[in-house]
């Protein structure tokens, strides 16, 4: 599905390049479960945004399916861009202004669905994370971990194939983290394909696939057996 | 999505109080003011354009050309309009009206007395034909057809009789003889170019009987068939002018021309011109424009400044929604939605407050306005075109600068602060150059109009009152004088054809001898005392007394009239005030010695030098009696004056008048451009101002972190704020300069058209740039000190 060929991407400071990815080869089947791991500074949330198509100053190459990123218009990348992909941030990033019901509708308003469409899929993301009765409250009346369920339900909304989540539960305590890792493992049941970066362990193991990162590169890439 | 994007717009706005209030205000206040302008401009611009086919609607000019001198006049002879209906075909109608009221007031009886009128004229039986003024009661065609009848306006007709209904088959006594009232109509319009309270069948006055091509006393209308060639239709006219004046023309050596001016031009067209009502300055409607564009871009200048500022709060926003699969056609529409809801906002309370303040416009404008004419499909377009544009203005450059961030940037919160810092700082410049530089400009004008009211004139224009002359009055006028000078009520008395403060009456003089150069030359006709009652100064030779002519019985005698003349006068003629004494001048085609010479006073309006100036005995031609009161109470002294006046002439009505009063209405459209110069510049600075205070608490707000370090390491007030302070000054200093080059600029063009002008003074800088700087820094300095008051504990901890 997605197919990173030979990636790198650097600063150039006054004296010399300074990479943050660096030869990077990587590809995503449909349907994976992908863990990033890796110290801070190793290249996670670089690769996440180059894999986002949120960063497209990068050498190398990006195909998502048979299609070559860089050789597609900004038109043709914006369309796939919101057609395929869900975002899910550590600071959740739910917008202030906007209700519980707003912040999930957001996503949707972009992809020109109709608004009984929206009344629909909305109502059934409450429904399925236990948001009704919160619907029409702001993201600062909401703990973090609603927060994030928040952040879910409207990465999802628009009923993305790839699922992106840059430390979904760093700002959350341990109970919370497991809920919305179950969420997770229910998207990948349902065929989402996701991939997380995180510096939790016990993340990784409902994911199906665990890669570490060092320094730009990648150390190791081993599936994750579960017993 | 609209309805999303008006929720989160609304939310926002709703957030940010300080800065919406600030933005709401400034934009309300700068769209009331284009709208009045607007109303203003439209009200002049829609002159004379109700009479059906106005299009085909020409008055008639007539330009005196004779030794390469032209004078350019706006009235006719009579005999041109039915001359022009019988022999050219082109013609469709004409009409002629003639004002009375340039010369005299009328009186009129309704069985209760004299009243005074000061609106009154003749007009022919064609003039409702031309101009289709509704009429209440009466056939357009008949009400002016045949002699002593007379048209009332609803008002005048209300006056006289409570109830313009019952008008019609009354009697009035027009000095003394009896005219029917033979319709009432509607009020004039005010965007007329003519009013009056009646309209007098012109077959009533002698010259409606027999029309002559001399003198040129009368307004003239034609109306041309449509389809009509004016070019062509002014050539005819020139051959009808050749078939009856050529002879007479030759005869003395000059030419005149009959020019055709569009009916709808009269208003705004050369204002030089006599016309029945004041017109207008088309430059002066061109600067009030310019002035309401610059008032709205202030406030546009507020929004996209703050917006801009506050753009780095935003990022996240931005970046989330970009994000989440946002294009940047949406967000631009987001952005944009935003502005123009404010300005939808600030649109509405303008409305209702023009309702609130045009009464008070229309008082200092002086034309009456009325918001009832943006309440129809026109104005509320032009009321939606304007939130739409300027809500674009607004929200376009700040909606570029969000939607154009990198999202990953944008969410890391990495932007600097809202970029676009230069054009916010050039932006700042601006609005505080336009707003100095009108403050400049409005004391400029103040200069200038003081210097008028306080210039010494050459002549005493205190304590000077003026009464009408008529010249039913000639017998009892030196009794008068005698008693009113007997009770002390007055010191001096004269005669004379107009207030000094404008002396119209034209003549040509030539002095004679080897000296044979013609050149214009204005006529005073006035009696022995005027010299004393104005206070003239005499350079040479000595006042006219009691033993001189007058000019008629000069001419009867055929002798020398005796004739004073101004130092204009004889310097034009090649003399000095010595050798003037005694010589003989061809004055008006008769002879005439000059008897003195006095300095020279203004007798025009101060736009013009004073011109040549010729005094001389005639009070067959005297329209005013001027009287020089004794200082003290003038109430007491108008009272004797008035009781000895009831007593001579009881049938004249005693209104008087003082001449510096009658000075200052000489300048009434310059005051009015000065007040309105005052209001909008204190309006522009106001809201710049506001701006200003928006920036700097943005900017304060924005450096809390970075001024409670430097507090912490010890950092005085004054420290903090010249650090808030110098980058503000920096921009006000530039903005002060380039309005001091306007302000050179504007004096040097606009003293232009005053032949006394006031001379340069740099209090209208000091004035104008002073204040703004100092409520600039009341403004940085309040900010600072809040934020300098801050525990710097507790901003450095959450931070």
């Amino acid at each position: 599905m997605i197919e990173l060929k030979n990636l790198d991407k650097y600063i150039e400071s006054r004296f010399q390049r300074v990479f943050i990815l660096k030869g990077i080869d990587l590809t995503i089947k449909e349907g994976e479960f992908i863990t990033l791991m890796g110290p801070s500074g190793a290249g996670k949330s670089t690769l996440m945004n180059i894999l986002g198509l949120l960063d497209e100053d990068y050498d190398g190459e990006y195909f998502f399916g048979d299609r070559n990123i860089k050789k597609m218009k900004e038109r043709e990348r914006a369309a796939l861009h919101k057609s395929e992909f869900g975002y899910i941030f550590q600071a959740y990033h739910l917008i202030d202004e906007l209700t519980v019901y707003e912040n999930i509708e957001t996503p949707l308003l972009y992809r020109n669905v109709s608004s009984n469409e929206r009344k629909s899929i909305i109502a059934n993301l409450l429904d399925r994370f236990n948001m009704v009765a919160k619907k029409d409250l702001f993201p600062a009346q909401l703990s973090g971990g609603q927060q994030q369920l928040v952040g879910i339900a409207r990465a999802v909304a628009g009923k993305p194939r790839v699922l992106l989540a840059d430390e979904p539960t760093g700002n959350l305590h341990s109970g919370q983290a497991k809920e919305i890792m179950e969420v997770f493992q229910e998207l990948h049941r349902e065929g989402t394909t996701i991939v997380q970066a995180t510096h939790a362990r016990e993340n990784a193991d409902y994911g199906t696939r665990l890669i570490d990162m060092l320094d730009g590169k990648i150390e190791k890439d081993e599936a994750i057996v579960h017993v | 999505m609209w309805k999303n994007y008006l929720k989160i717009s609304f939310r926002n706005l709703q957030k940010r109080k300080l800065y919406t209030g600030i933005n709401l205000i400034g934009l309300t206040v700068a769209i009331v003011s284009f709208l009045a302008i607007c109303l203003y401009i439209q009200h002049e611009w829609s002159y004379d354009k109700m009479y059906s086919g106005y299009e085909r609607i020409y008055k008639f000019n007539q330009e005196f050309v004779s030794e390469g001198e032209s004078q350019l006049v706006s009235s006719t002879p009579s005999s041109l309009i039915p001359t022009l209906i019988d022999e050219i075909p082109d013609v469709e109608t004409g009409t002629l009206l003639f004002d009375l009221s340039i010369f005299s007031s009328v009186l009129i009886d309704a069985g209760e007395g004299n009243q005074e009128e000061e609106s009154f004229a003749y007009a022919d039986e064609n003039f409702f034909k031309v101009f289709d003024f509704d009429l209440l009661s009466g056939n357009p065609s008949q009400v002016l057809s045949e002699p002593n009848l007379l048209v009332l306006t609803r008002s005048t007709a209300d006056r006289y009789f409570g109830d313009a209904g019952s008008a019609v088959g009354k009697v009035l006594k027009v000095e003394g003889m009896d005219f029917t009232v033979s319709g009432v109509m509607e009020d004039f319009p005010s965007n007329s170019h003519m009013v009056f309270d009646f309209l007098a069948s012109f077959k009533s006055h002698r010259h409606g009987k027999n029309p002559e091509w001399s003198p040129s006393n009368y307004y003239t209308y034609v109306k041309l068939k449509s389809g009509t060639n004016v070019v062509d239709f002014q050539d005819k006219v020139e051959k009808i002018k050749e078939k009856y004046l050529g002879k007479e023309l030759a005869q003395y050596g000059y030419r005149t021309f009959f020019h055709l001016q569009p009916v709808s031009d009269i208003h705004l067209g050369d204002q030089s011109l006599g016309s029945i009502k004041p017109g207008t300055d088309i430059r002066y409607l061109y600067i009030f424009g310019i002035v309401a564009l610059l008032l709205i871009a202030i406030g546009i200048i507020n929004y996209v400044n703050l917006a801009t500022a506050e753009a780095t709060e935003r990022n996240k926003e931005v970046g989330l929604r970009k994000a989440m699969g946002a294009g940047r056609g949406q967000l631009f529409g987001q952005f944009v939605s935003e502005s123009t809801l404010l300005t939808f906002a600030a649109s509405v309370l303008s409305v209702l407050l023009l309702y609130l303040i045009l009464p008070k416009f229309s008082a200092i404008s002086g034309v009456s306005l009325s918001a009832d004419s943006l309440i129809n499909l026109g104005g509320l377009g032009f009321i939606i075109g304007l939130i739409l544009i300027v809500g674009l203005l607004a929200g376009m450059y700040p909606a570029l600068i969000l939607s154009g961030m990198e999202p990953i940037k944008a969410l890391a919160n990495k932007t600097k602060m809202g970029g676009g810092a230069w054009v916010r700082k050039s932006l700042v410049v601006f609005q505080f150059f336009v707003s100095i530089g009108l403050l400049i400009a409005t004391f400029i004008v103040k200069n200038q109009l003081d210097h008028m009211q306080n210039v010494s004139l050459g002549y005493d224009r205190e304590q000077v009152i003026t009464l009408p002359y008529h010249y039913s009055m000639r017998n009892a006028v030196e009794t008068m004088k005698a008693e009113m000078l007997k009770s002390g009520a007055a010191s001096s008395i004269a005669l004379a054809g107009d207030i000094p403060v404008h002396i119209k009456a034209g003549y040509r003089i030539f002095p004679g001898g080897d000296n044979q150069r013609e050149f214009m030359i204005t006529g005073y006709s006035t009696d022995e005392d005027i010299v004393k009652t104005l206070n003239l100064t005499i350079l040479a030779g000595t006042d006219l007394n009691d033993n001189d002519f007058s000019r008629e019985e000069a001419n009867d005698k055929e002798d020398l009239v005796p004739i004073i003349l101004n130092e204009s006068a004889i310097r034009e003629m090649g003399w000095n005030a010595e050798e003037a004494i005694g010589k003989t001048v061809n004055f008006g085609h008769s002879d005439a010695r000059i008897k003195a010479v006095v300095g020279d006073f203004y007798f025009n309006s101060l736009h013009e030098n004073i011109g040549p100036l010729g005094i001389f005995k005639d009070q067959g031609n005297a329209n005013v009696l001027l009287v020089k009161i004794p200082p003290g109470n003038p109430a007491a002294t108008l009272a004797t004056l008035e009781e000895v006046w009831k007593k001579l002439v009881p049938e004249r009505p005693f209104n008087y008048k003082f001449i510096d009063q009658e000075y200052a209405q000489l300048y009434r459209s310059e005051e009015r451009v000065g007040v309105i110069f005052t209001l909008f510049s204190g309006i522009a600075v106001l809201i710049a101002c506001m701006g200003l205070f928006g920036l700097v608490s943005y900017v304060a707000l924005r450096r809390t972190r970075e001024i409670s370090i430097r507090k912490v390491h010890g950092a005085t007030q004054k420290d903090v704020i010249s650090v808030l302070a110098s980058d503000f000054f920096k921009l006000l200093l530039v903005a002060s300069v380039l309005a001091i080059g306007f302000g050179l600029w504007f004096s040097d063009t606009w003293l232009q058209s005053f032949a006394n002008r006031v001379s340069f003074s740099p209090w209208p800088y000091i004035l104008s740039i002073l204040p703004v700087l100092l409520l600039a820094g009341l403004t940085i300095g309040y900010r600072s000190w809040k934020v300098f008051r801050l525990n710097p504990a507790k901003t450095l901890k959450t931070d």
